[in-house]
Formats: structure tokens, C-alpha cells, sequence
């Protein structure tokens, strides 16, 4: 360990580091990319993506042109729906939903009204697309909460309440909602956006150094120089890390910031060095598959092959609570998970390290592992 | 007949900013087997893809039959009649196809008729000596049988011009030579005419005429004697002790003035032979010249000539502060019964040899003969199976990292970081190798003084020609005074003059500081500059000498070298190999062969020849090449082989 902090070890990990880079600056295209995902995809999945039923498109197959067929018809609203026309025949309904054109459509039968007058029992009957399946659930749960709403009018109105509704004890259920109080889903997005891009980089960056030198003939190279394994991929992952924190930076302070209002409640020295202990361990993740890949190509698409499962094991998109028993271990190994509960905790609840130290440790204890078998197979290779 | 087969004029062709080929003219004859000689970079590729019809080009216009190719569709009414083999060991054929396969799928991707094209499937492979091989996946071939079945797929829809870019590089000189005979004797058959390229200037005499290519330029067209005649003067070859003081002098009075091994090569340009020994005597100044051969200069030589005529600088801008060499009779590399398995596969197989401090060692043999394998042993990239490498007194296996301070390493392709400037690249292996500022400082600048980088230092590493890119990698690999030096196939690619300040920069390493260089090539002729030479053969040491040492040996084993200029080469090399000279090849129009009794067949011969109906314009003994002596050696060994087998 004595020749590790001696002034030419430091002064190797220096010039390596300083060499990764301007590599790095020089790469325009790559750049390019970088800056887009740390700004313009991090805007975009703020602003745009939203898990909210929002102007849903509906149609009426009135079979009834009564006033209770139209008052039912007319309660379906902005924000959630937007009335779309009717349509004038089931088939032509359907048609409107194959083609998309609607998301659901709302069927009254003929007799409706008078029926409904005399106190019967009547049914319509709201067609929906779930092809995402989400908004599908949303659109039928509305729906059914407007037909019945309206269903429990007409009853009190028969029964000669009046339209004041029933008095007398109801249970009144009260939801508080905590850490995003208006349900703002640009800040989920936009951290989740932000996780996945820090992510994206922490692979693709430092596999692709990896395998440009091994393209390049330079890994020979540095092998007969007296490098250790350590100081020639240690260097690539301090390059990348910084690289990636400040990206970080501007998708915070420059995107979710200032567009969004992102609280950022927690401490950001605290977030910062998170992310920074994350980056390592997936750049070891990164490094690993750079042993694996060939080229530049093989690496993209390693990319893909680790990064999905890691999206779809981290809870970002599904609370693990919801996967099955042998999917949840798998969600133990997923650096992610852990970087997701610390991000979405400082920044949004303001947690601290009292809380959070064991998803830390669990993080350090994986990106050690991955960073030694990436050392360990890089040595095989190439010892 | 008349209409020519190519006829290009003012051809131009640009990427970018980078000028490719600038104004290129050249008119090829049909039956013709016409050569474009030049280095990587040169404008070669780019003018053979135009005239197969694949490449848009800016300027000048490209003929072939007399039908301009401008057009796609002027380009389609040509393509039936050309074959075109690209660049690259076998990038045009379907690894995963058999030999048979492949030859199947051009033969009908050219609509060839079933009936013929088995015909001539048969014929073919016959004559590359391929058909016993039908069934085997292309991917499993030698480099040199790769290109032999790219030939016969170029070849298989009978075009009347071939167009085939590089086919010899990359390819040892064994399977070199089997190819160029193929190719002549099918030209010659079929009536096909051949524009081919070639990297290789020892090459150029396979050719009827040949275009010299640099830059961009044409520098010379003509056949190859038409060429050497261009630049009048004598090639000087001796021996002057002590060497490193008579050099100098030499190239005060000799621009083009080489160390090989132990010998001295001077081309005296514009002298015959009395007066250019006068002058080198004149030059050497009291130091008498041993051992003088004085003969006609080669086409590098005058290559070189015309190059410095208009302008090319030769002299690298070495620094004076050399030391005085340190009398060593220390071994700076030995390996011990060196072996490595892969598999069942023996890379290297008990590889002996030993190297003192400042000699320049060559390591000799074709693609997967080992000598890679050998020298990332050596170097310590690679753990050997068994066997021991020592290499500036260390063992390589339990060496730690301080032993890689004492070593300098380049590989095949100058592994440097192309998107770093000259400079950055010089920093960071100074850094690398823990060198302080002030060291990194003075390193830099000897650098780029030994390099003549002066001017590039921003310059991005990968915008460098060929010859600066090399010796800068050079250079990084020299930047903290090894004392052991690794150059791994150091010059492919790289122009005549790059390559001649290369070697000249490996001179100075040796004779002035000291430092042991190992060296592998396939080139032939650079072997030649080796003071010692290892030759490889699948795995194995088979010869080990100084390079006129192994030409000794060869010469009295097989005879003397001569040569014999004949107006029908190829029925005169039937004629010759039927008289008991098996050892006879084509060389253009020109035919080589190994002669027991020189004296009695350079009598006897032009009068046999001439009762098979061929003239022998002259008849004449050259000095054996490195590339003779490979050749005879290695087709030896695989004789006996087969006879084993």
C-alpha cells in the first residue's frame, strides 16, 4: 500500500485521470448526448410524461336523446375528460377506439331516461381502452364514480331529499397527502428521468473508455507500462464520476430547479456524495461488461441488457412490495433501488444519514464487489 | 485493342478538407498487369474504387473500355465486365461459408450459368490448390488461402479487367509469392488485365508497368526498369569500422546513406560505380571500406530519390547530447524454452534466443508463426506456459511493476490516443512512467526533437501522417530512457522515407545508447537492417543468425540467385521448372531462380530457353534477399510437414 501514496503513484492516477478527460471533452458526439439527457430528456420527462388522467377523450353512443342520457353525457369533464363527439352507431364506437381516436366510450341505452324516472334499474355501460392499462384504470374508476354520483342524485331527488345530499353520520375519509402535496408528478418523473440518466452514463461511460483503448491496441500499451490494473481503471471511474455529478448539478440547478420548483429539502453535499458512491458502483457494472464487450457496439447494447432489468428492479417504476418473492431478492442486488429510496428521500422528505446509512452501506459493500470482479476479470484478460 | 482498358485523367478526390488523390492520370493496356505502388494514405484505394465504379469523385475523368464511368449507370454498363477484390484479408467473403459456398454465391450473384460456373469452380480451385479444402468454413483459412479464394470469387464470372486492392498485405511472403504466381499465370490464361495495388516497393518488379503513388501523387509511371532508370547512380554496399563513426560521414556526402546490421548501404545518386567509390572514400575519410558490392540501386532507392528531389527531408534532427555508448556485453533479453498453449494450440513452443545491450534483434515470421505471442511474454502481458523470459536481468513472471520502468513497448497498430494532441500524448506516458515535471519537460522536447514533431506539438495524434504517427509512438515509448526496447510490426504502412528515419532513429538507440531492440516484421527487406535474426515457424525458432549468415547458408544449400529477363515470363518459367529449377518465379517479366552452378547456367541457359521459342533479354546474378532466403527456408519446413502429416 506504501507505493499507492507515493508522488508517482499520484501523479499516475492524476495524468490518467486529467487523459480520461479531455478524452471525454473531445468526444463532440458524445457530448452532445451527454448534455441533451442531463437537460432536454430531463425537461421533457418532467413536463410531458404524466401518470395523470388528464382530457381524456370520450364518446356518447346516446340510444336515448333524453335529458338524463345528456346530464349524464355532460358530466364528463375537463381535466379528466373532454367530450369527443358521439358516435352513431356501436360499430362506429368501437372503430373510434381501435383507431384511438378516444379513450373510451360511454353507452346509454335507449329508454334510459323514462326508465330511469320511474325508479329502475338501468345500466350504461363506459368502454375503455387500457392498452396503458394505468390511465385505463383511472378513466373507468372516474367514470364509474360519475355515473354513480349522478345514480345517487336522481335517488335523492326521487326520494325527495334534494339535491343537498343525505344528512345524517357519514364517514368522512380525509387524506393527507405528504412530500408532494398537489401530486405533482413532474418531480417524480423528473428525479426518476434523472436517476436513469445518472444510471445510462455511470455504464455506458466508462465501458466505452474501456473498450476504445482495448479497440485502440492502447490497453497493451498501458499493460507494459508499470500501471497497476487499479491505476488504469480507478482513473476511468473518477473521470466519469466527476463528469456525471456535474451533470447533475445542471439537471438539478438548471432543469428540476428552477422549472419544476423541486423542493431539494435534504442536504445536497449528502445527495452529491450519494450519487458520487453510485456512480462508482455502477461504473464498476460498466467496467465489468467492457471486459466482456468487444467494441463499441457490444458495449451499447451490454448497456441496454444491464440497464432494463436494473430500471425494472429498482422500484422506480413498480414498488418492489408488488413483485414477486424471487424478483424482490433480485431488487436486494440493484444498486438503484438503493440510490432511489436515498434521492427520492433527501430530495423530497429531507432525510439524513440517520436514515439512510443502511441503504449507503449496502451501496459501498456492491460497488465493492463489482469493482473488484471488474478488476479481477480485466487481470485474467490481460495478466 | 486499341482502346485502352483504364484511362484516367486529372483524377481528384477529396474527404473533407483531405486531399486523397490529386489529379491522378494513368492510361493501363489491356492484358496488362499494372501496379500502384504507395504507402497507406497514398491516393491507391480511392482511384481503384472509382474505376470500379463504387466511388463518387470530385474531378478529372475515370474510362474503362472506353465508356466513361461518371454515373451509376454508366458504372452498371461497366461492372459485368470487372472484378473487384477490396481491401482487407477476405472482407469481402461470408465467414461462415465454406470455400465452396462462397465461390457458389458470386458465381450467381453474377448470374454465372450452372453448367459453367461448376466448370470453372473446378478449374479455379485447382489452380489455387483450394479444391481439397471445398467444405471448409472461410473464417478457418490462412491469410494466404483467404486471398487465394477472394481471387477465385473475383474471378469466377470470367471479367475482363480485375481490380484487386492490396491482396498481398497482411500475407507472409510465402503465400505472397504462391499468389502472385496464380495471379500470372491466370492473367496470362484468361487474357484478363490486372490493376493491383501494393504497399510492398520490393513488389513493384511483378508488374508490366507500375504508377508510384505518393501523397495523393503520381510521382513516376513506366515499367519497373523504365522507373530505376529515372534516377541514374550506384547502390553501394560495405562495411567501414567502427560503423557509428563512418555513418555520419557518409551522410554528410550521402543523403541516402543506411546502417544495416553491420553493413553500410549508400545509393550515390548520378555516379557509376568507379566514381561512387571514390567519393564514399573520399567521405569516409581514412576509415577503408570492406567487402564492396557495387550494383544497380532499387526502386526503392530512387523512390526515395524523387521524393528528396522535390523537397522530402531525410536527416531526423537528432540530438547531439547522445552518450558515448557504454561497451556492454550485458544480455538485455533472454528467453529461456519460452511456451505458451492456447488451448492444445502451441503459440509459441520452447522459443530460445538471447539479445545483448545495443543490438537490434529481429524477430522473422509469417501471421501466427508466434512472434507476437513471443513478445507479449517478454513484455509481460502475456504469462508464459512454461519457460522463463528475463529481460533486463529480471524474470518477467515475478518481475513486479518497477521492472515495466526499463522497458519500452510499441505495438502493431502505434497504439496512441488519437483524439490527444502530440504533446498531451507525450505527457501522459511521462506521467505514466512517474517521470517529475522538470524530467517530463526535457523528455518532451527530446521527443519531439528525435521525432521532428516540431510544429505538430497541438496537433490531434490521429490527423498525423503515417510516418510522424509512428515515430511519435516511438517517441512515447521511449520517454523514460528504457534500456530494453519492444517494437511489434513497427513500419506497416508507413512511406519509404518514414520508414528509412525510423530505422535511422533505431540506429542511433543501439549504436549510440546502448539500448537492446527486439523487433518483429514481415517486411523482408527491413529484416535486412537487423544485426541479428530469429526466424519463426509455427510456434518454433528454426533458424537463428545474422541476416548474411542465413543468406550464406541458403546460397550454399540452393545455389546463387540469378535472373533472367525474358520477352514470355510465364511459359519461360514452365520451361524452367520442367528443367529441374523448381525454385523458379515470376517477377514481372522477369524470371527468378536458384542456381547451383551460377557461372554455367547464366551461359547455358538463354540458348536452352531459346529452343522453346523465348528470348532472354538478359541474363544476370543478383544478390539473394532476406525475402529468398524466408521463402526457401519456410517452404522447406512446410514440405516436410506435409510429409510428416
Amino acid at each position: 500500500m506504501n507505493a499507492f501514496f507515493s508522488g508517482a503513484s499520484l501523479r499516475r492516477l492524476r495524468v490518467m485521470t486529467h487523459k480520461e478527460l479531455l478524452q471525454l471533452f473531445r468526444d463532440v458526439a458524445l457530448m452532445v448526448f451527454f448534455l441533451y439527457a442531463f437537460t432536454g430528456d430531463i425537461y421533457i420527462a418532467a413536463s410531458g410524461v404524466s401518470m395523470q388522467l388528464k382530457n381524456a377523450a370520450i364518446a356518447t353512443l346516446d340510444g336515448d336523446h333524453s335529458l338524463a342520457s345528456r346530464e349524464l353525457a355532460s358530466r364528463f369533464q375537463p381535466p379528466y375528460f373532454q367530450a369527443a363527439g358521439s358516435a352513431g352507431t356501436p360499430q362506429q364506437a368501437i372503430r373510434h377506439l381501435d383507431d384511438g381516436d378516444v379513450m373510451a366510450v360511454l353507452d346509454i341505452p335507449p329508454r334510459f331516461g323514462e326508465r330511469l324516472a320511474r325508479g329502475e334499474q338501468v345500466a350504461v355501460q363506459l368502454q375503455v381502452d387500457t392498452s396503458n392499462s394505468v390511465l385505463g384504470f383511472l378513466a373507468s374508476s372516474y367514470g364509474a364514480q360519475i355515473v354513480g354520483r349522478y345514480g345517487l342524485e336522481v335517488a335523492a331527488l326521487r326520494e325527495g331529499l334534494g339535491s343537498g345530499g343525505i344528512s345524517g353520520p357519514v364517514i368522512q375519509a380525509d387524506t393527507r397527502i405528504w412530500y408532494n402535496p398537489n401530486q405533482n408528478d413532474a418531480w417524480f418523473m423528473g428525479i426518476s428521468e434523472l436517476l436513469t440518466v445518472i444510471t445510462l452514463f455511470a455504464i455506458l461511460l466508462p465501458a466505452a473508455a474501456m473498450v476504445r483503448e482495448k479497440e485502440r491496441g492502447t490497453i497493451e500499451q498501458l499493460m507494459v507500462t508499470p500501471l497497476s490494473a487499479f491505476q488504469i481503471l480507478f482513473p476511468k471511474v473518477i473521470a466519469m464520476t466527476l463528469v456525471i455529478l456535474a451533470g447533475t448539478a445542471i439537471a438539478l440547478f438548471g432543469v428540476l430547479g428552477p422549472g419544476f420548483d423541486l423542493p431539494m429539502r435534504g442536504s445536497l453535499v449528502l445527495f452529491f456524495l450519494i450519487t458520487a458512491l453510485y456512480v462508482f458502483t455502477t461504473a464498476g457494472l460498466g467496467l465489468l461488461a467492457a471486459t466482456v464487450a468487444r467494441n463499441l457496439a457490444q458495449v451499447g447494447m451490454l448497456t441496454v441488457v444491464i440497464l432494463m432489468p436494473m430500471l425494472l428492479l429498482s422500484g422506480a417504476w413498480t414498488p418492489i412490495e408488488a413483485m414477486p418473492e424471487w424478483m424482490r431478492i433480485l431488487a436486494w442486488i440493484s444498486p438503484l433501488h438503493y440510490f432511489l429510496d436515498a434521492a427520492y428521500g433527501i430530495l423530497l422528505k429531507g432525510t439524513g444519514m440517520d436514515l439512510l446509512w443502511d441503504s449507503v452501506l449496502a451501496m459501498g459493500l456492491l460497488g465493492v464487489v463489482v469493482f473488484g470482479a471488474g478488476m479481477g476479470r480485466f487481470g485474467r484478460q490481460f495478466g | 485493342m486499341d482502346t485502352p482498358a483504364i484511362r484516367v485523367e486529372g483524377f481528384t478526390k477529396r474527404y473533407g478538407k483531405r486531399v486523397a488523390a490529386d489529379g491522378l492520370s494513368l492510361t493501363v493496356q489491356a492484358g496488362e498487369i499494372y501496379g500502384l505502388v504507395g504507402a497507406d494514405g497514398a491516393g491507391k484505394s480511392s482511384l481503384m474504387k472509382a474505376v470500379a465504379g463504387v466511388l463518387a469523385f470530385d474531378a478529372g475523368t475515370v474510362e474503362v473500355f472506353g465508356t466513361r464511368v461518371d454515373s451509376e449507370r454508366s458504372a452498371e454498363q461497366v461492372k459485368r465486365r470487372i472484378g473487384f477484390l477490396p481491401q482487407g484479408l477476405g472482407l469481402n467473403l461470408y465467414p461462415d461459408l465454406s470455400i465452396e459456398e462462397n465461390v457458389d454465391f458470386f458465381g450467381r450473384l453474377r448470374g454465372v450459368p450452372a453448367a459453367e460456373l461448376l466448370e470453372r469452380k473446378r478449374q479455379l480451385l485447382e489452380m489455387t490448390r483450394l479444391d481439397s479444402f471445398r467444405a471448409r468454413p472461410m473464417r478457418q483459412l490462412s491469410g494466404g488461402m483467404k486471398q487465394k479464394l477472394g481471387l477465385v470469387c473475383t474471378l469466377i464470372h470470367e471479367p475482363d479487367l480485375v481490380i484487386l486492392d492490396e491482396p498481398t498485405t497482411g500475407v507472409d511472403p510465402v503465400s505472397r509469392r504462391d499468389f502472385w504466381a496464380i495471379l500470372g499465370k491466370l492473367l496470362e490464361e484468361k487474357g484478363v488485365t490486372a490493376l493491383v495495388s501494393t504497399a510492398y516497393l520490393d513488389e513493384a518488379d511483378r508488374f508490366h508497368r507500375v504508377s508510384l503513388f505518393h501523397e495523393g501523387k503520381v510521382m513516376g509511371e513506366g515499367t519497373p526498369a523504365e522507373l530505376v532508370a529515372t534516377v541514374p547512380g550506384t547502390l553501394a554496399l560495405f562495411r567501414a569500422e567502427p560503423q557509428a563513426e563512418a555513418l555520419p560521414r557518409l551522410k554528410a556526402a550521402f543523403p541516402q546513406t543506411e546502417a544495416m546490421g553491420a553493413w553500410l548501404r549508400v545509393f550515390a545518386e548520378g555516379l557509376d560505380a568507379p566514381r561512387a567509390r571514390e567519393a564514399v572514400d573520399k567521405a569516409l575519410a581514412g576509415i577503408p571500406p570492406t567487402d564492396w558490392f557495387a550494383r544497380e540501386p532499387e526502386l526503392e532507392d530512387v523512390f526515395v530519390a524523387m521524393l528528396r528531389q522535390r523537397g522530402a527531408k531525410l536527416e531526423s534532427a537528432f540530438p547531439a547530447d547522445s552518450r558515448v555508448p557504454a561497451a556492454s556485453t550485458d544480455l538485455a533479453i533472454e528467453a529461456r524454452g519460452l511456451t505458451r498453449l492456447f488451448g492444445d494450440f502451441r503459440a509459441a513452443d520452447a522459443v530460445s534466443f538471447s539479445v545483448p545491450q545495443g543490438e537490434i534483434f529481429g524477430l522473422l515470421g509469417a501471421n501466427g508463426a508466434g512472434k507476437t505471442t513471443v513478445i507479449k511474454m517478454l513484455t509481460g502481458i502475456l504469462k508464459p506456459s512454461s519457460g522463463e523470459g528475463r529481460v533486463a536481468g529480471a524474470d518477467m513472471r515475478s518481475a513486479g511493476l518497477a521492472i515495466k520502468e526499463r522497458i519500452g513497448y510499441m505495438s502493431q497498430a502505434f497504439s496512441l490516443y488519437h483524439d490527444l494532441s502530440v504533446i498531451e500524448n507525450i505527457r501522459l506516458y511521462a506521467g505514466i512512467y512517474g517521470l517529475d515535471g522538470r524530467q517530463a519537460q526535457r523528455r518532451s522536447d527530446w521527443v519531439i526533437g528525435m521525432a521532428g514533431l516540431a510544429g505538430f506539438e497541438n496537433d490531434a495524434a490521429g490527423r498525423l501522417p503515417m510516418g510522424l504517427r509512428q515515430r511519435l509512438a516511438l517517441g512515447c515509448a521511449l520517454v523514460h530512457e528504457p534500456r530494453v526496447l519492444f517494437l511489434d510490426e513497427p513500419t506497416s504502412g508507413v512511406d519509404p522515407i518514414g520508414r528509412r528515419m525510423f530505422w535511422d532513429i533505431l540506429f542511433h538507440l543501439s549504436r549510440r545508447e546502448g539500448v537492446a531492440i527486439l523487433v518483429t516484421t514481415h517486411y523482408m527487406s527491413e529484416a535486412e537492417h537487423c544485426d541479428h535474426l530469429a526466424l519463426m515457424y509455427a510456434g518454433r525458432v528454426v533458424a537463428d543468425a545474422s541476416p548474411e549468415a542465413m543468406k550464406a547458408e541458403v546460397s550454399a544449400e540452393s545455389g546463387q540467385l540469378l535472373e533472367l529477363r525474358v520477352d514470355r515470363p510465364v511459359p519461360a518459367q514452365a520451361a524452367l521448372r520442367a528443367a529441374g529449377f523448381a525454385s523458379a518465379t515470376l517477377h514481372g517479366r522477369a524470371v527468378h531462380l536458384l542456381s547451383r552452378d551460377a557461372a554455367g547456367d547464366l551461359a547455358r541457359l538463354p540458348g536452352k530457353l531459346a529452343e522453346a521459342g523465348i528470348t532472354v533479354q538478359s541474363a544476370t546474378l543478383r544478390p539473394l534477399s532476406m525475402e529468398d532466403v524466408f521463402v526457401q527456408r519456410i517452404t522447406a519446413l512446410e514440405a516436410a510437414d506435409r510429409k510428416a502429416s
